[in-house]
Parts: C-alpha cells; sequence; structure tokens
C-alpha cells in the first residue's frame, strides 16, 4: 500500500497547557460543592473569555444584530399600521361613512318625491311626470335601504347606534304605509293639481312628521356618528404612527451607535483606520432610518389631506345636499297645506340658512342676500368682520367658500351658488303667485323646480356633484399617494435590513478570522 | 375642572416630538384637553326659568329644572360622579363670555344653536328642539293660530326679537309690548292687559306649569329654537360624548320622563325622539 502522502497532523491544541486533571475522589467533599466549584469556575473562564478581544468583537456584533433586528421590528410594525390607517379611511369605515350620510338624502327625497305626487293630484304631466316622481320614491327607498346595511355594518358593536338604525328601519315600514295611504286616498279623491285631498292630507302630515321628527333626525346622526368613527379611528391611527415613528428614530439612534463601538473598538485594537463595511453600514442605517420616517410622515400627511379636504368636504357638502332637497320640498309641502303654510314657509327659510346662512330674519331679506352672495363670490359679504352682528357668509356652502383650495373648486363652488340663487329666484316668484292667489301658476313653478330632468333644484344637484366630485377625487387621490409612500417599503425594509446584517459580518469576520 | 391623566404615554411622545423637529406628527397625538377626561365639571344653567333652570332659593347653589336633570344625565354618561358636578347660575349674556373665560366648563341654558354663535362656541345636542309660539288665556278661543293675533298685544321680555319674528317674519301685524322678564308678562296675560305672550314654548310652558289651566298654547309654533350643550370651542371629543348621552338619553325614555316630570301638566306637544343633531365640527 502507498502510504499517504500526509500524515495527520497533531491537533494544535496539544500545545495548549493541559485540561486541569479531574478532582480526585479525595478532594470531593459533596456534590453541591462540586457543582458549586464547576459553576464557578465556569463563571471565571467566561469572565477571562470576556476579557479576549475576539469576544468582545462577537458582543459588539450581536448588539449591532439585535439592534437592527430591532430597526427592523419598529419599522415593519409602524408602516403596517399606517398601511391599515389608510386601508380603513380609504376602503372601510372612510366610503361607509359616505354611504351613510347618504341614507338622510335618500329619505329626504323619498319625502319629496310624495309631496311632488300629491301637489301634482290629477295632472300627470306636471314637471318631469308622476311616473317619473314615482319611480325616483323607488329608487331613493332601495338607496335607503342600501345605507341603513352600511350603517348597521359600520356601527356593528354600538348599542346607541344600532338601535338607532333599528328604530329607522321600522319606522320606514310605518312611513310607506301611511304614504301608500296618502295617495291612494288622493287618487280615489281625484284631487285637482294644488288641492290635495283633506283625508290624504291627514295621512301624509302624520307620514312626513315620522319623517321629520324621528327618521331624518335619526339618519341624519348616524351620518354624524360615523363621522365621529372614522375621526377617532383616523387620529387614534396617526397617534400610533407618530409613537410608532419616535420608536424607529430611536432605534436607528441605537443601530449607529453600536456600529460606531464596533468601528472605534476594531479600530483600536486593530490598529486600522477604517472599516469600510461598517462605515457602508452606518450610511445605510441613515438612509434606512430617514427613508422610514420620510414615507411615514409623507403618508400621514397624504392620509389628513385624504380625509380633510377629501371625505370630511365630501361628507359635509352630502349633508348640505340633502338638507338642500328637504328645502326644496317645503315648497310642495307649503303649497298643499295652506293651513300649516306658515310654519312650511318659515321652516323652508330655516333649512335654506343651514344650507347657506346670511344674518337675515324673513324670506324677502335672504332672497337679496343670496343674491349678493352669488354676484360677489369668490369675494364673501359679511368676511372682513367690520360689522359686529354679522358674522359672515357660514352654512354648508359658506363653510365651503371659505376654504376652498383646492384646483377647479373655486369655479364649481361659482356654479352651485349660480344654482342655489336660482332655487331662491323661482320660490320668491312661487310665493308672490300664491300671494296673488294664482294656485296654478305657484304649482306649475314648484313643479319646475322640481323637474328630475332639468328643473332648477336638478341643476343644483348636478352643480353640487360637480364640487362633490372635486373632493372625492381628492380623497382618491391622498389614499392613492399615502399608499404609494408606503408601498416600496414592503421590500425596502427586509432588503435593507438583511443588507445592514451582511455588512456588518462582513465588517467584523476578516477581524474575527486572525484569531482562528 | 379636573383631568385625569391617561394620556401621559400620549404627552411624553408629544415632547419627544417635539424635541426630533416633527410638527407635523406632533398635532395628530391628541395631546389636546377635552371634557371627556375630566373628573370634574363646572356647568352653567338659568337660575331664573321656571321648569328649565331655577335657582331653588337665591344664593342656595341648588338648581332644578329641565336643563339641570339634561346636565346630570350628560355628565354621568361622560362619568363624572354627581358630587364633582358644580352647577352656576348666568343669563342670557353672559353664555360665551364664562364659556370662553373657561369660569364654566359647559353651558345647559336654553342655549339656541345659531350659525353665529357656532364660530366661538361647539354645540353638542341639540338636546331638545323648542320652537316659538304663542300662549293666550284658555278661554281666548278665537285665537287658533298666529294669523288671529293680527292687531292684537303681544307680550316679550327685554332685549328678546319674539315679537319680530312676528311681525317681520310672518308679516302679521301686532302690537308688541315688552317687560322686564317673561314672568312680567304672564302676569300681564293673568290680568289681562296683554292678548298673548310668546316665546320658546318650552318657557312658556316652564312658567304656568304651576296653573294650566289659566292659560292656552296656540300650538302653532313657528321656528326652531335649538337647545344646544355649549362646549369649549373645538372639544369635538366632548361634542360627540355628549351627542351619544343626548341619544342614549332618548332612547332608554329618560327624556320623556324628564319632559313629563317639567312639562307634563301643561297642553304643550312634546317631541319624545332625538333631535337631529347639528355636528360636531
Amino acid at each position: 500500500m502507498i502510504p499517504s502522502p500526509t500524515t495527520p497532523s497533531e491537533p494544535t491544541r496539544s500545545n495548549a497547557p493541559a485540561e486541569p486533571a479531574p478532582p480526585t475522589a479525595g478532594s470531593v467533599r459533596t456534590g453541591a460543592a462540586r457543582t458549586g466549584t464547576y459553576a464557578r469556575d465556569g463563571w471565571s473562564r467566561f469572565r477571562r473569555w470576556l476579557a479576549t478581544t475576539p469576544a468582545r468583537v462577537w458582543l459588539l456584533t450581536l448588539v449591532s444584530a439585535a439592534a437592527i433586528t430591532g430597526l427592523f421590528a419598529s419599522a415593519a410594525y409602524t408602516l403596517d399600521q399606517a398601511r391599515t390607517g389608510l386601508d380603513v379611511l380609504g376602503r372601510g369605515a372612510g366610503p361607509q361613512a359616505m354611504a351613510t350620510t347618504d341614507l338622510y338624502l335618500s329619505l329626504a327625497d323619498m319625502d319629496a318625491r310624495i309631496a311632488d305626487v300629491l301637489l301634482m293630484g290629477t295632472d300627470h304631466g306636471l314637471g318631469s311626470g308622476r311616473e317619473d316622481a314615482l319611480e325616483q320614491y323607488e329608487g331613493s327607498r332601495e338607496q335607503a335601504n342600501e345605507s341603513l346595511l352600511q350603517a348597521a355594518s359600520l356601527t356593528e358593536g354600538d348599542t346607541v347606534e344600532e338601535r338607532n338604525v333599528q328604530e329607522v328601519l321600522d319606522g320606514l315600514g310605518t312611513y310607506e304605509r301611511l304614504v301608500t295611504q296618502a295617495l291612494l286616498r288622493n287618487d280615489e279623491a281625484r284631487a285637482a293639481p294644488g288641492e290635495v285631498d283633506a283625508e290624504a292630507l291627514e295621512s301624509y302630515r302624520e307620514a312626513t312628521r315620522l319623517m321629520h321628527t324621528e327618521l331624518l333626525p335619526k339618519a341624519f346622526n348616524l351620518g354624524l356618528d360615523s363621522s365621529a368613527i372614522v375621526r377617532a379611528n383616523h387620529e387614534d391611527g396617526q397617534a400610533a404612527v407618530t409613537l410608532g415613528l419616535l420608536w424607529v428614530g430611536g432605534v436607528g439612534v441605537v443601530v449607529l451607535l453600536s456600529l460606531l463601538g464596533l468601528q472605534v473598538y476594531l479600530r483600536l485594537r486593530f490598529r486600522r483606520r477604517f472599516n469600510l463595511p461598517l462605515l457602508a453600514a452606518s450610511v445605510l442605517t441613515v438612509a434606512l432610518t430617514a427613508g422610514v420616517i420620510q414615507a411615514l410622515v409623507g403618508s400621514g400627511g397624504h392620509q389628513r389631506d385624504a380625509k380633510e379636504e377629501g371625505l370630511d368636504a365630501a361628507m359635509s357638502l352630502a349633508r348640505g345636499g340633502a338638507i338642500a332637497t328637504d328645502m326644496q320640498a317645503d315648497q310642495s309641502r307649503y303649497l298643499l297645506d295652506p293651513e300649516q303654510a306658515d310654519n312650511y314657509q318659515q321652516v323652508y327659510l330655516e333649512r335654506s340658512q343651514q344650507v347657506l346662512f346670511r344674518p337675515v330674519s324673513n324670506l324677502a331679506d335672504y332672497y337679496a342676500a343670496v343674491d349678493e352672495v352669488a354676484a360677489s363670490y369668490p369675494e364673501l359679504p359679511g368676511a372682513d368682520g367690520s360689522d359686529p352682528d354679522d358674522p359672515g357668509t357660514l352654512g354648508y356652502l359658506g363653510q365651503r367658500a371659505h376654504d376652498a383650495l383646492l384646483p377647479g373648486q373655486q369655479d364649481r363652488l361659482a356654479d352651485v351658488l349660480g344654482a342655489y340663487n336660482e332655487i331662491q329666484t323661482q320660490d320668491r316668484l312661487m310665493r308672490e303667485a300664491v300671494r296673488n292667489d294664482d294656485l296654478g301658476e305657484a304649482v306649475g313653478i314648484r313643479m319646475a323646480v322640481a323637474d328630475s330632468q332639468n328643473g332648477t333644484f336638478a341643476t343644483y344637484e348636478e352643480a353640487l356633484d360637480g364640487l362633490t366630485e372635486v373632493h372625492r377625487e381628492e380623497f382618491a387621490r391622498g389614499i392613492r399617494q399615502g399608499d404609494s409612500a408606503l408601498s416600496p417599503w414592503v421590500w425596502l425594509l427586509p432588503a435593507g435590513s438583511l443588507a445592514l446584517l451582511l455588512l456588518v459580518a462582513l465588517g467584523v469576520r476578516p477581524r474575527l478570522a486572525e484569531y482562528r | 375642572m379636573r383631568f385625569r391623566h391617561r394620556r401621559v404615554a400620549a404627552a411624553a411622545a408629544l415632547a419627544a416630538a417635539a424635541v426630533l423637529g416633527l410638527p407635523a406628527c406632533s398635532a395628530v397625538l391628541g395631546g389636546e384637553e377635552s371634557l371627556v377626561d375630566a373628573d370634574s365639571l363646572v356647568v352653567g344653567v338659568k337660575y331664573d326659568q321656571p321648569g328649565l333652570g331655577l335657582e331653588t332659593a337665591a344664593g342656595s347653589g341648588e338648581f332644578e329644572g329641565f336643563d339641570v336633570d339634561v346636565a346630570r344625565y350628560i355628565a354621568d354618561h361622560m362619568g363624572i360622579p354627581p358630587e364633582n358636578v358644580e352647577f352656576v347660575g348666568l343669563n342670557s349674556a353672559e353664555r360665551e363670555e364664562m364659556l370662553i373665560s373657561g369660569e364654566v366648563d359647559m353651558v345647559v341654558a336654553t342655549y339656541s344653536i345659531t350659525p353665529a354663535r357656532r364660530t366661538q362656541v361647539t354645540f353638542g345636542g341639540p338636546y331638545y328642539v323648542a320652537k316659538q309660539d304663542v300662549l293666550v288665556s284658555a278661554d281666548a278661543t278665537d285665537i287658533q293660530g298666529a294669523r288671529d293675533l293680527e292687531g292684537l298685544s303681544v307680550c316679550q321680555s327685554a332685549g328678546s326679537n319674539s315679537v319680530a319674528r312676528i311681525t317681520e317674519g310672518l308679516g302679521i301685524a301686532v302690537e308688541g309690548t315688552e317687560q322686564e322678564t317673561y314672568s312680567d308678562c304672564i302676569e300681564e296675560l293673568r290680568s289681562g292687559s296683554v292678548d298673548a305672550v310668546s316665546t320658546d314654548n318650552l318657557i312658556l310652558a316652564g312658567f304656568f306649569a304651576q296653573t294650566p289651566d289659566a292659560f292656552r298654547f296656540v300650538n302653532n309654533p313657528f321656528t326652531d329654537e335649538k337647545y344646544g350643550v355649549g362646549l369649549p370651542y373645538g372639544d369635538t371629543e366632548a361634542c360627540e360624548a355628549v351627542n351619544k348621552a343626548i341619544s342614549r338619553m332618548y332612547q332608554e325614555g329618560d327624556a320623556a320622563e324628564m319632559l313629563d316630570h317639567w312639562f307634563g301638566e301643561t297642553d304643550l306637544e312634546m317631541v319624545h325622539s332625538v333631535p337631529q343633531f347639528e355636528g360636531c365640527d
């Protein structure tokens, strides 16, 4: 056999000092003492090992690795919270809140259509016609049911609001029964336009009273409550992200310090000027931390824009639009119920004031004031605060006019104000006709306002939709930009953290190798 | 008011955020004080309005009425023990001023929500929507609506614009007269020196609940007076908590009980369903 050219060398260990001889049986007194000696022995050996350079390098490396893991964990957690916040606002509670806000509109529209149909009486061709009004009623009823489902899902677990949803559902059944009765009576009596049958009127009074004292308030409050839920979610989310952001910053600083410690130790021990991989790791740490913070702050800003300029504004306009729907229906109620005409006129003024407020106390002054606002916009009457009795132009539209900042918003708002002024002009003409005892003329004006194809109110709604669309777009844009600020970090963060660990390993491995 | 300090962590984070120069984020930490964190409450109520807010004996510091009950209910719902709720009497002119200066934390004092006031005060509620109505002598059966007041005399308290709402708002020519307070107007009506008294129906009901047979509401209400809960401007969280309390107050039937207790003897048509809130922003 050919002898192997190399013979296994003696292990270097053989040069090392001999292992301490096992203690002789005689030296053992008790078992406990023996383990104690071993432990003490182990501890002192560990301490001796700790004093060695490789041990210290290992230790500093572990600290750095732990800090890097901490940075990864805190950043991943916070980024996830930011993503969840955007998701809830953009695809969860936000759109649901918007749907809940639509509930009021649907209910108000139902009552408006019924008033119109009663007012039309036997003349089924007034405005856009009886068939159309009944179709619109049906559409709104379906929309109301849909919104109630959304509201039920959003308010789940909130006993007060769940009960509100239930009460609206129950009340809606009663309401429908009453209006069916009213329509039936009026048809049977073959009531002429503007002359509603007494029994039909009695049923309608009961129905509209139920609508206005029970259903609409609860629906409106549900909408407000869903806004409150969105606000609370948003604020809690933003607070959590801010707290997480501080953690990321803090842990980033810790990583930097640990890398610096390693760098300094290696420099002192090995007399090398720079450890390039560790230097690169430090730069990467700064970049990673700053990048995550910037993404979080950026997406937070977009989320806030989406909520305030987008969702809040759109919901506020939707409320204003819903109240305007109820307001214009007060024209029909004013005409069909002469006994309560004074009240309906007053209520009309009050709802108008909610939509656009000017400090006046009767309709004649109000028409003039609205005309002034529409003419002077974008200047707003009373805005300079020179008159202590004039708080300015307020209400849903007034508020929007103050905060018009988005591109295109001003033009759209001007359209809305113009259309609103036209409603008020027609209102003046309608009431003049009533004062001149020309009921036919008054009903004609009213039905032209209510015409769902090209009536004065439809024009207003269209203009309002245009304005709301600006805010809906802003909402979508904010969510989209918030998402895109966060999305690269899905891979950037793990990749960066791994790169950091790798660089640290690259930095310390050659030094540790010197001790093998 | 005293605050419970549940938000130490948030406040610390806020401070840290300020140090780190993250002003954009510090605003969202919710570090603002809100009444929902208070563990005591000073509530401003009327002291001279029977049935709503009335000091039981001058200087006693004890108040009673619908407004007082509503305030107690809300405080309880916000987790403030009854012994930590202090009532302070105030008149109409003092309401804004005492709320803004912080002398009171909350105002429940027939305080109508108006767009102008909303620029200075955040309103929870309304907890009730009163309506301006007309009170006449029980035997004046010929007055069935506001229009029947044409040419008659209508009393209002000094500084009120109730009569203007009839003359200017509705265009009905009535002869307006003024007395120091509404209770003086009621006396005038009792003695027959005026034909009618007009103001919020809840206020009128409070005055004549003691002698319900002597008077009668025309029950032809016009204008809405939305009685709100005045809160420090911008305290959205407290406003939402107040709204929740009011919703519950109606759902559980407490509101109906309170209304019946204070005004049930009159022929006032009351609404026992939750009013439409104004919103907290």
